[in-house]
């Protein structure tokens, strides 16, 4: 049991059931149902994206590049309830071919970078994190890349398409859960090392 | 998934949503950016020009229970529709693209939904006894025009 710091988490909704909910509603000529949707959405798909290593500005552009394909492709989502599924789905094939794209320059190890350095608008947070956090920050930066991936697009998905992050991640559908427990245990083991860098 | 490891996740979750936010004004940009997307896809709106209900009764061909609507979408096509004694009749005028491609699609608030394909001239028939209010749709690969929901 981990006390829950989040405080968005006071409706009993998903981020799912308000996006499907929303997306309905908009369907329907709801207009302002949209933005309900776009703020429910938007802040899992930039953890989604972020996940794939690239930075602030290039997240931001694959983020908005998954908005626009979902205005001009909305109506061949069949079930409202997989709109969720759509959006991350999407945005995990741009943050992919982003990288595809960038392959030449040499990929900037953000996560770490961002944890050293932190900007002005997370120093605050930063100062307000307790030990354990920090020490889990420091313990997730010792784990290889693709477990930090596969981690932090699982940790922000309800109902994880398995299907398709096994195309992203390059893996078979069937090891995801034991790829997943593998990954959390090597957390677990670098916290226990004190996750010293 | 043990308990152990979704509190650890859950702790994740926590974790990247302290240290690495979205940037503040992240969602206020996409939902800008998604209200001029929309406003540029307003060509695909079918505007209904013309309603058989708002004429005299007397310039409505044919019997009287029908009820024939005009659509037109900003792209210079128009849409012909009849709803008459079980059946929805009409035709897509105008439109450059593949007829044999094109889906119209009926909707009704009562949750009724009938699809149909086009003839090579245009023309389209359903069997359908819509209730409610109704919705056109006309579409094709991957583009489609919608109208407003309209009493019957």
């Amino acid at each position: 049991m981990s006390e829950d710091r989040r405080t968005e988490g006071q409706s009993d909704q998903s981020p799912w059931d308000m996006a499907s909910g929303a997306f309905i509603a908009w369907r329907s000529g709801d207009a302002a149902a949209m933005d309900e949707l776009v703020a429910t959405m938007t802040p899992i798909l930039w953890h989604v994206v972020r996940a794939y290593g690239h930075d602030r500005q290039t997240a931001e552009d694959v983020i908005q590049a998954t908005w626009l394909g979902f205005v001009r492709l909305h109506r061949t989502i069949e079930d409202p309830q997989a709109v969720a599924s759509w959006l991350i789905t999407s945005a995990r094939r741009g943050a992919a071919a982003h990288t595809r794209a960038a392959r030449r320059a040499t990929p900037v190890q953000d996560e770490t970078l961002h944890a050293a350095l932190p900007d002005a608008e997370s120093a605050e947070a930063l100062a307000m994190l307790d030990d354990e956090a920090s020490r889990l920050w420091g313990a997730v930066a010792t784990v290889d890349e693709r477990c930090r991936k596969l981690l932090r697009v699982v940790a922000f998905m309800d109902r994880p398409d398995y299907q398709s992050i096994s195309q992203d991640l390059d893996m078979p559908v069937g090891s995801i859960g034991p790829t997943r427990a593998r990954c959390l245990a090597k957390v677990r083991t670098a916290l226990m090392k004190g996750g010293e860098r | 998934m043990t308990d152990g490891d979704a509190a650890l996740l859950e702790e994740l979750r926590d974790m990247w949503m302290t240290y690495d936010p979205p940037p503040p004004g992240l969602v206020a940009t996409m939902i800008a950016a998604v209200a001029a997307a929309d406003l540029d896809a307003e060509w695909e709106m079918l505007t209904l020009v013309r309603d058989s209900r708002d004429e005299p009764a007397a310039q409505v061909r044919g019997l009287a229970t029908s009820r024939i609507l005009y659509f037109t979408a900003a792209e210079g096509w128009s849409l012909d529709a009849e709803l008459d004694d079980g059946q929805v009749r009409g035709q897509l005028l105008d439109f450059d693209g593949d007829m044999g491609a094109v889906e119209i699609v009926v909707d009704t608030t009562d949750g009724q939904s009938w699809t149909t394909a086009l003839d090579e001239v245009g023309f389209f028939t359903l069997g359908a006894e819509p209730t409610g209010s109704v919705r056109f749709t006309v579409r094709d690969s991957g583009r489609s025009a919608t109208s407003r929901w309209i009493e019957l």
